[in-house]
């Protein structure tokens, strides 16, 4: 069945206000912008918004701005009229078209070139399209999702992103959080792909990991995510060894510096004589007597500057009662600035 | 008159939700408050009889933006008037406007001034 549902698994806050919020928005129709590091569950949200939508009958098109070069993406999405270049030997229609009375769900929308995102505010704006090589509009009556694991603020601030077009994206925006700042989604998510996959890969009994194998599992950041914690089960079928799979999870290149903190419970850390200053920036979990291959000196500088900005935005907001446009006026900053960095570096009023 | 009116106002800024609290209030408004649209919406649809008279909304919030709002409860509660707001310049207002906001205020706001507009849109007669 083309719209059958699969799960959100999930018991954290954040989870079950993206459930409600499917059910509350899914008739509408309205632009959806959704955001977050990759393997959160972006495309899952897209397809059980599709899902719960009166579109499920029609199609869902997946189309992934990164994938392709810009004008491959062109054809891509509007398609082209026979001759419109060399090699247009027939008619080919976009993705517009497939996925008329549908969802278009444009993946990656934050790695999308500026000309094609002039191209795709015309369409939101105007509700036609035209393909290459063709003087013709076409009626368009497409549900947009769209989703980013970029800052798109921060690429308007860069002008790499049309501000216009973030607006009429963002009409609702789902932000989903990465799976470190939800642990306690671990257990049933790991529940669910347990079942799964014993059920599909293993003929003989999969060890269960034990309590303390668990913890680790929980303390462990998942910079892969969801997709991450699946593989790593999926694994275990295979190696039945729950401490090569950790120890695996452990050599993970992709492993953040301001996340060390997690490897505590993890086996073969040795950071504890280093002072604890340099241990906020530093991933010293990874260095094994003959030191460590990361420290990427632009990255720390970042961390070190997000880490004061926020203290001093923090203490000058709550001086002013958190009065913003008093505060940017103090710190020298634009109003706008002052609410993304806000944002940016989740700024709370202590209450 | 005016203590007849009921305003649900909408803004991811909980100072500016107290400020506006209370200056509607003191005003003889009612007013209720909500933190984001997407609690603005549920508030509406669960007090359809005891309905509102007038939706005072920010644009950019998080979930369900202003226009977002806006767009949907003008299908769901075509006589409430609306009122956009915004500080982010002026694209979110020109698509409040595109949704059929009755006013589009940018901030900082003049609340008497503010006053005065609503009391406009809401037909009331401020004289007596
Ligand atoms: N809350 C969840 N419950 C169950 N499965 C999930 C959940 N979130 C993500 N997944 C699964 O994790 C994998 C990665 O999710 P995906 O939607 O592709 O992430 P993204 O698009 O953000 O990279 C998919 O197989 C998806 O089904
Ligand atoms: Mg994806």
């Amino acid at each position: 069945m083309r719209n059958s549902k699969q799960p959100i698994i999930g018991v954290s806050n954040s989870i079950l206000k993206i459930k409600e919020l499917i059910s509350h928005v899914a008739s509408t129709g309205l632009n959806i912008l959704i955001t977050g590091e990759t393997g959160v569950g972006k495309d899952l949200i897209a397809h059980n918004l599709y899902a719960s939508s009166p579109r499920a009958d029609n199609n869902f098109i997946k189309v992934n701005c990164a994938a392709l070069p810009e004008t491959l993406l062109e054809s891509e999405l509007y398609g082209f009229e026979k001759g419109a270049f060399t090699g247009a030997h027939k008619n080919r229609l976009g993705k517009f078209k497939a996925a008329d009375k549908g969802v278009l769900f444009l993946d990656e929308i934050g790695d999308m070139t500026l000309s094609l995102q002039s191209k795709m505010l015309h369409v939101l704006q105007t509700g036609e399209f035209s393909p290459l090589g063709s003087s013709q509009e076409f009626k368009t009556d497409v549900w947009v999702i769209a989703a980013t694991n970029h800052q798109l603020e921060e690429k308007i601030i860069n002008k790499e992103f049309r501000e216009d077009l973030y607006y009429r994206l963002n009409i609702i925006k789902i932000d989903v959080p990465p799976l470190r700042e939800r642990p306690e989604d671990i257990p049933p998510i790991f529940e669910y792909f347990f079942k799964k996959y014993s059920a599909k890969y293993s003929e003989s009994k999969v060890e269960k990991p034990e309590k303390q194998i668990f913890e680790k599992l929980l303390k462990y950041p998942w910079p892969g995510n969801i997709r991450e914690l699946q593989n790593c089960i999926k694994k275990q079928m295979v190696l039945n060894d729950w401490d090569k799979v950790i120890n695996d999870l452990l050599n993970n290149p992709t492993i953040g510096t301001s996340i060390k903190n997690n490897f505590s419970v993890l086996p073969d850390n040795n950071f504890d004589t280093t002072s604890a200053f340099l241990s906020e920036f530093i991933n010293f979990s990874k260095s094994s007597g003959s030191l460590i291959e990361d420290i990427s000196l632009k990255k720390i500088k970042k961390q070190a500057c997000d880490k004061i900005e926020k203290e001093v935005i923090s203490y000058v907001l709550s001086k002013l009662a958190w009065n913003r446009s008093k505060a940017s006026k103090i710190l020298k900053i634009s109003y706008k600035t002052l609410l993304y960095k806000i944002n940016e570096l989740d700024i709370n009023p202590h209450i | 008159m005016i203590g007849t009116h009921r305003i649900l106002i909408v803004d991811d800024s909980r100072d500016l939700l107290d400020t506006f609290n209370d200056f509607f209030n003191s005003m003889g408004y009612q007013v209720s408050v909500a933190p984001d649209g997407f609690e603005a919406l549920k508030l509406l649809r669960n007090n359809s009889l005891n309905h509102f008279n007038l939706l005072i909304t920010d644009l950019v919030m998080p979930q369900i933006s202003g226009v977002g709002l806006i767009t949907i409860i003008k299908k769901e509660f075509p006589d409430l008037k609306i009122i956009a707001m915004t500080g982010y310049g002026y694209e979110p207002g020109i698509l409040a406007t595109e949704a059929q906001a009755d006013l589009v205020l940018y901030k900082p706001l003049d609340l008497f001034k503010m006053e005065k507009n609503i009391a406009k849109l809401l037909k009331i007669n401020t004289k007596k």
